[in-house]
């Protein structure tokens, strides 16, 4: 709980109907995230941007709440400012080289990915030959077999 | 209503107690460990064209994986209700509030269990995955000869023989042995009922290695593999001396249709390329026999993964982290609950710590859900 509720010797006031109106809250947007998946957005950049805001409104949901951040005084920036920073510093330093590719890669996966559109778009695009045959008792007679 | 919490000392620095100042600081840890992971797994998903999206073929499943986040937001509510209930000095009630919270938790670990459980089935680990045609090849061979390899050991025991090949022999050797003899006993004919579908599957097996180790088509026979071997291809008495080998050795392909070689070659003049599809349809042959499928029921299909075992690393590595901070919690929860009647309000602050720790498992799984279940 915040400080002032820590205090002692003042009144306490129960949160239980802010804290239920908040799980409610998390609920609906877990249900969005869902819904989202669900319904089959046109493209999955929309898709990752909707579940990751939904993700980032839950996260400050439970974090402003929940973790009684709103509360708190203004140390919780001097504890947790640096810490953002350095967490967000570990993407932002490894998308260049790993995620984004300054120069050509040469990895095998990359060879049979462009054999695969070459071949005829990759089964759907979900990188993966033949790969809902990982359900062996599924078969699916219709999607041609990918030969070498 | 009036709390009668013992006031925090007066001190220099942050007005916070030292135990949420050092479980803040530890909380600042684990964003960052946290953040490693996830921002690792967003920039190699990336930087991966072809990562893998499709549910069917990674085995997560949405449902699975929503219910849990449900499970974890329900165990959040609860820890907040119950600390509030201990600072209004209801602590039956802040108790039973926790054991929901312990409950809730062991609900998503057994969930997990059972996704983990789907993962194994499907041998989805890291560095089990094929990522190619010709690995998902290799490793149905390689699994075909271990079960082989088991049931030759088990069969053949009482002849103290290892190795393959001497087993494969005095596999052949008692099976022709026992169809000469007139008059078999029991025991024989128990026996030679075991070896045959033994022998049949050996054969079978070896078909698969050396079609597979040699990248030919598998309707080309086993049996012509030499000769297609030691024929010059380029010239012209290479088809009259194949059919000379054929006649001297009486060789029957395709249950007796005796074919010519030349419908095995492409235009090229070679053996077309063993596929995957070939050696996944023998599979389900084997699957359908009735003699082969008890013995070869664990052989898979197989299928490739583009980065499955990139996917698989960091599925394990993400969920297996937030899955061992949730037994943490379990283990602290348990702590406070083995308190019963005896837990007061001075128990308030750990409680608080420990709701600050159980919010963070959930905040990990709220990013954990969507980049893993659903983008």
């Amino acid at each position: 709980m915040s400080d002032h509720e820590h205090g002692g010797d003042e009144e306490f006031h129960s949160h239980g109907k802010l804290y239920f109106s908040i799980f409610l809250v998390l609920c609906c947007f877990t249900g969005i995230s869902i819904a989202a998946d669900l319904i089959h957005l046109p493209n999955r950049a929309m898709l990752a941007g909707i579940v990751l805001a939904v993700a980032v409104c839950k996260a400050l949901c439970v974090m402003l709440i929940f973790m009684h951040l709103k509360f708190e005084r203004a140390w919780k920036y001097l504890l947790l400012t640096p810490t953002l920073i350095l967490a967000f510093t570990i993407p932002f330093a490894l998308a260049p080289d790993v995620g984004m590719h300054y120069y050509t890669q040469t990895a095998p996966q990359i060879r049979e990915f462009e054999a695969q559109q070459a071949a005829g778009g990759g089964h759907g695009g979900h990188g993966n030959p033949g790969g809902h045959d990982a359900h062996p008792a599924e078969a699916h007679p219709a999607e041609p077999e990918k030969t070498h | 209503m009036t709390t009668h919490h013992p006031k925090t000392p007066l001190k220099m620095g942050i007005p916070i107690p030292n135990s949420k100042l050092g479980m803040w600081l530890f909380l600042g840890t684990e964003i960052m460990f946290f953040t490693a992971f996830i921002g690792t797994f967003i920039v190699l998903k990336m930087g991966s064209p072809g990562w893998p999206t499709d549910v069917h073929v990674t085995h997560i499943s949405i449902m699975a994986g929503g219910i849990n986040t449900f499970v974890l937001i329900l165990s959040s509510y609860f820890v907040v209700v119950a600390h509030d209930a201990i600072l209004g000095q209801k602590f039956a009630k802040a108790w039973q509030f926790m054991l929901w919270t312990l409950l809730l938790g062991f609900l998503f670990l057994g969930i997990k269990g059972y996704e983990y459980s789907g993962k194994f089935a499907h041998d989805i680990l890291p560095g089990h995955i094929p990522e190619s045609d010709k690995q998902a090849m290799d490793k149905v061979v390689r699994k075909f000869g271990e079960i082989v390899q088991s049931r030759l050991d088990t069969a053949l025991a009482d002849t103290k023989l290892t190795k393959r090949e001497d087993q494969k022999s005095e596999l052949d050797t008692k099976i022709a042995e026992w169809k000469s003899k007139a008059d078999l006993t029991e025991k024989e004919k128990a026996k030679l009922a075991e070896y045959e579908p033994l022998q049949q599957m050996v054969n079978e097996y070896v078909n698969m290695k050396e079609h597979v180790r040699n990248n030919w088509s598998m309707s080309f026979p086993l049996v012509a593999f030499d000769q297609y071997r030691t024929m010059d291809e380029s010239s012209d008495d290479w088809k009259k001396k194949y059919d000379d080998w054929k006649t001297a050795n009486k060789v029957e392909f395709d249950n007796g249709n005796l074919k010519d070689l030349k419908e095995y070659l492409d235009q090229d003049g070679k053996i077309g390329p063993v596929t995957l599809h070939e050696v996944n349809a023998k599979v389900v042959q084997m699957h359908a026999d009735p003699k082969l499928a008890p013995l070869v029921s664990s052989l898979q299909e197989s299928h490739p993964i583009l980065y499955g075992n990139l996917f698989a690393s960091n599925y394990f590595l993400m969920t297996g982290f937030h899955a061992i901070h949730v037994i943490v919690g379990l283990l602290m929860f348990g702590l406070v609950l083995k308190k019963g009647s005896k837990l007061c309000l001075a128990d308030a602050y750990f409680v608080e710590n420990i709701g600050l720790y159980w919010h963070f498992v959930d905040l990990v799984w709220i990013f954990l859900f969507p980049l893993i279940y659903i983008i």
